[in-house]
């Protein structure tokens, strides 16, 4: 099992199975277009600790068939459903959780870009505009002529 | 060490890195990419399209589209178009370039840049992942025309930019080089290929841009080549034809035609296979096809088997190509078999063998039927036309001049002396083929209800006499023609077998009755005979009055007596001119030897009368047998001829008035003599009667026919009538009209069926009557 090394922006190597790290697609295409590579491969966007969150998810979903190429199938789409390891992996701060998708969109890694955004869309689900706002620490930014408006629009949507 | 990246920001700046990067992929891929550069135009690319601040650098956009976007607006245009005008740069200096090239050099040119190009597009396509993942299909997804994925943008580039320009230079090479080819030349075939392969990825889906379709590849090289194909075969057949045979232009278009076809599997698209050939077809058969007709009579005649085929290969490719042959083919056919058939009828005369006719007819047919198998592929429609042929000069030849009645009397006799006891009987294989072939024919007879009648008739005397070869041989042939014909067709001639096991054990049971009453074998007479059923046996009742002889009276009672004890009520008609026995002469005085004598009853009822007298008058014997002189006469000169009886003088032949005497010097180098001869005249008749019953028989068939047809139909025209009695009748004979007519009247007359009032056209209903 051949192992790379990945460097962060943060300047920290960090040693990982292959076969885990082209869970990214990013680098997966990387290594067949440059070829075998022995130093340590640059991600300038992503720090030691996401990468290392990153990782770990890899690892546990080295497995997993790969992803068809484009798969917007209604289940994926509709369904809010995350499976228990990925729910626990996603019990994290707010600030890592957006790292962790923010990482994901840029390395290419869609299932886990899945992940990340139905936790937070599952953060959103069943609440008030306000309690929204305070979860995700959102100031309301609209005059109360301006709300009034937004509601009437979207009656339709109630109940 | 992390890449430099560009201020995600500022879009100069980070077009202008992008650009480094990729103009190094376009131009010097060979070195290898370095994963900082490859890890930094990604990084560069997505940190571009997530930049807040470009969005309002480019607020032009927000404008154009603004009423569109239901969401967040990603970023992109800018890269994209930048791209577009990076590969319009680069793909105008390659047309600069091409116009320094032509032909193969051309060629050369273009196939390397592709190849440099396309490989590019897949690097270029992985680095820009960012925005075909987001920009891309946001704009694909929002249904806008003319926005491509990254890879599939290069090819569009390359078609409007530089392929739009270069094609007709590019593909007039390829003409060149495939000419060169056809001519003889090698050529590097990889070349054509590679051509073939870029056309084809040009060729891109409008509505969906994963799709790919034909569509450039099809006009822009198949239709050029199948046009350059068509002139330069024009060109050849036309001056090959002038210079050489047809046999030898054929051989030339199917040299061509194959080597098209190798062309295809060796540098093609698969996609052209059809219209080449069609192309090819076109031009190197259809355009000949009537000057190949005309050599088709020729080769007939002169029997050129892989000529033919090699004819009924090439024609058979172009529609239609094939119906003139088999015209030809039948009437050639045709004729081969009568000219046969003249030929023996010549030679034979009236007392022609059967055995000569049927392997005359046979002869042709097997010819001919290779023919058909070899050359032409045992094609259904030929064997058609040879079947057509066959029935024609089968039925309607020289020797059926008088009556088609002839071809099926001549196959039964043949049948007859295959499956009779000969000195020479064939083998069993050898048996078993003759009779395959003898339905070969059977297959063409029409009147297969003739065949039947002189088949049951000889079948008759076979077993009466004993004179079948064969149990086997024998059942083997009815059950060929069984199949052929059906359960009812042979369904007396297996009764004919039955009949005689059933007078097998008969004869067991008589005998044992006979010990029984404790009287065996009485009189000295050795007794056995067969009972046939009447209405299964083609057999007559005798047409002379006989006087039973002395000697047997008490044989003929006794079993009379068994039979109505065994079977009351049954009648028992005794055929007297098809018995025979044998008496022993003891007479003879030149030699000790006891000759036996072979003879029919009425010759055994004459004999006897010497028993008593050594000298006997012609009125006595006609008086004491009660023969007509049909029988009487001709038994009498076969005993003279054999010198049994001798005339005595002034006699001097056979009439009223002489008288017989017994030769006591009779001499013969066999112990047994066989003097029970059938006469010549005796067989002629009975042809002319089988014939004539057949007559009968045929009106009966269709009158049946009619009444079967009309039973179901109840009211019918009077001309559907008459067709579908010929369908009915058609697999027995081929009924005439006028004869179907007749059967008509009768039945009117008849009253089974009657003319209804007021229908000019003849309508029939059939009266039901319940007897």
């Amino acid at each position: 099992m051949s192992e790379i090394k990945l460097l962060s922006s943060d300047q920290a190597t960090i040693t990982v199975q292959k076969e885990v790290a082209e869970r990214s697609i990013l680098i997966k295409n990387m290594l067949e277009d440059v070829g075998e590579v022995t130093e340590a491969i640059p991600i300038p966007n992503v720090n030691e600790s996401v990468l290392k969150k990153v990782i770990e998810w890899c690892e546990h979903h080295k497995g997993d068939p790969p992803a068809q190429a484009d798969d917007d199938s209604d289940s994926r789409k509709k369904s809010t459903d995350i499976d228990e390891w990925d729910q626990k992996f996603m019990q994290v701060d707010q600030e890592m959780l957006f790292e962790i998708i923010l990482a994901a969109n840029y390395l290419d890694i869609k299932p886990l870009l899945d992940v990340g955004c139905k936790t937070v869309a599952n953060m959103i689900k069943g609440k008030s505009p306000d309690e929204i706002r305070k979860t995700f620490n959102i100031q309301n930014d609209f005059t109360p002529e301006e709300e009034e408006q937004i509601r009437r629009e979207n009656e339709w949507a109630e109940e | 060490m992390q890449p430099k990246t560009p201020n995600r920001e500022d879009l100069v700046q980070t077009w202008a890195y992008l650009e480094e990067g990729v103009e190094k992929i376009m131009k010097d891929l060979n070195s290898g990419v370095d994963m900082n550069t490859y890890m930094g135009v990604y990084t560069a690319v997505h940190n571009f399209c997530t930049s807040q601040k470009a969005v309002n650098s480019s607020p032009q956009t927000l404008q154009n589209n603004g009423a569109v976007h239901r969401g967040a607006h990603l970023l992109g245009e800018d890269l994209y178009n930048n791209l577009i005008g990076y590969l319009s740069r680069h793909l105008g200096t390659l047309k600069t370039d091409s116009e320094s090239h032509a032909d193969e050099a051309l060629l050369a040119f273009y196939i390397r840049e592709w190849d440099r190009y396309t490989t590019a597009a897949k690097y270029i396509n992985h680095l820009f992942r960012y925005l075909n993942r987001h920009w891309v299909k946001r704009e694909m997804d929002e249904g806008k025309k003319n926005i491509y994925d990254v890879y599939t943008l290069h090819l569009v580039r390359w078609r409007c930019d530089l392929f739009d320009h270069v094609q007709k230079h590019v593909m007039d090479g390829v003409l060149k080089l495939v000419e060169k080819q056809r001519n003889g030349e090698t050529i590097e075939t990889a070349m054509v290929k590679s051509i073939v392969d870029s056309f084809v990825s040009l060729g891109l889906d409008e509505s969906d841009s994963s799709k790919s379709t034909l569509d450039v590849y099809r006009k822009f090289f198949e239709k050029p080549f199948l046009e350059a194909t068509t002139l330069y075969y024009q060109m050849e057949s036309k001056q090959f034809v002038a210079e050489n045979s047809v046999v030898e232009y054929m051989k030339k278009a199917e040299t061509r035609l194959n080597e098209e076809e190798g062309r295809v599997q060796m540098y093609l698209h698969p996609d052209i296979f059809q219209p080449l050939m069609k192309t090819c077809q076109k031009v190197l058969i259809q355009e000949h096809a009537s000057l190949l007709r005309e050599e088709f009579q020729v080769l007939l005649d002169n029997d050129r088997q892989s000529d033919l085929q090699r004819m009924y290969n090439l024609l058979s490719r172009i529609p239609d190509g094939l119906d003139p042959l088999r015209t030809k083919f039948e009437a050639h056919v045709r004729r081969a078999g009568l000219s046969a058939v003249d030929k023996i009828a010549d030679e034979g005369g009236d007392n022609l063998e059967p055995k000569i006719y049927v392997d005359a007819l046979l002869e042709v047919h097997a010819q001919y039927k290779n023919l058909v198998d070899v050359a032409f592929k045992s094609e259904a429609e030929f064997v058609r036309s040879l079947d057509n042929a066959c029935r024609e000069f089968v039925n309607r030849n020289k020797v059926c001049k008088s009556a088609s009645t002839k071809s099926p009397e001549l196959l039964a006799k043949y049948a007859d002396s295959l499956l009779r006891k000969s000195a020479k009987s064939a083998e069993e294989a050898d048996l078993e083929n003759k009779l395959t072939a003898i339905m070969t024919v059977f297959k063409y007879v029409e009147d297969k209800d003739v065949f039947q009648k002189f088949y049951s008739k000889m079948l008759a005397k076979r077993l009466v006499n004993f004179t079948s070869a064969s149990d086997d041989a024998e059942t083997s042939m009815i059950g060929k023609l069984k199949e052929a014909c059906g359960f009812e067709y042979t369904n007396k001639l297996q009764r004919m077998f039955q009949d005689m096991q059933i007078s097998k054990d008969l004869n067991d049971s008589y005998k044992a009755w006979l010990e029984g009453k404790g009287e065996s074998a009485a009189g000295g007479v050795d007794f056995t005979c067969q009972v046939l059923g009447t209405s299964f046996w083609p057999l007559n009742p005798p047409t002379t009055p006989f006087n039973i002889p002395e000697v047997i009276v008490q044989t003929y009672t006794r079993f009379v007596n068994f039979y109505n004890e065994k079977h009351n009520g049954r009648k028992l008609t005794w055929l007297w001119h098809l018995c025979k026995g044998e008496l022993k002469a003891s007479y003879c005085k030149a030699t000790k030897i006891p000759y036996t004598f072979q003879v029919s009853t009425y010759q055994m009822a004459m004999l006897l009368l010497f028993n008593d007298a050594t000298t006997v008058s012609h009125e006595e014997i006609e008086k004491s047998t009660g023969l007509s002189k049909e029988y009487l006469e001709p038994a009498l000169m076969v005993f003279l001829k054999a010198k049994v009886l001798t005339l005595v003088a002034p006699a001097k032949k056979v009439e009223p008035g002489s008288s017989y005497a017994l030769n006591f010097d009779f001499k013969s180098k066999k112990i047994r003599v066989n003097l029970n001869m059938a006469v010549r005249a005796e067989q002629k008749q009975e042809v002319e009667e089988t014939h004539k019953t057949i007559e009968e028989d045929r009106k009966l068939l269709m009158q049946s026919a009619i009444v079967r047809i009309m039973k179901a139909r109840k009211v019918l025209k009077h001309v559907v009538l008459v067709q579908e009695t010929i369908a009915q009748i058609k697999s027995r004979f081929t009924p005439k009209i006028p004869d179907i007519k007749k059967c008509i009247d009768i039945l009117l007359e008849k009253e089974y069926l009657e003319r209804l009032d007021g229908e000019r056209l003849g309508m029939f209903v059939l009266k039901v009557y319940t007897s």
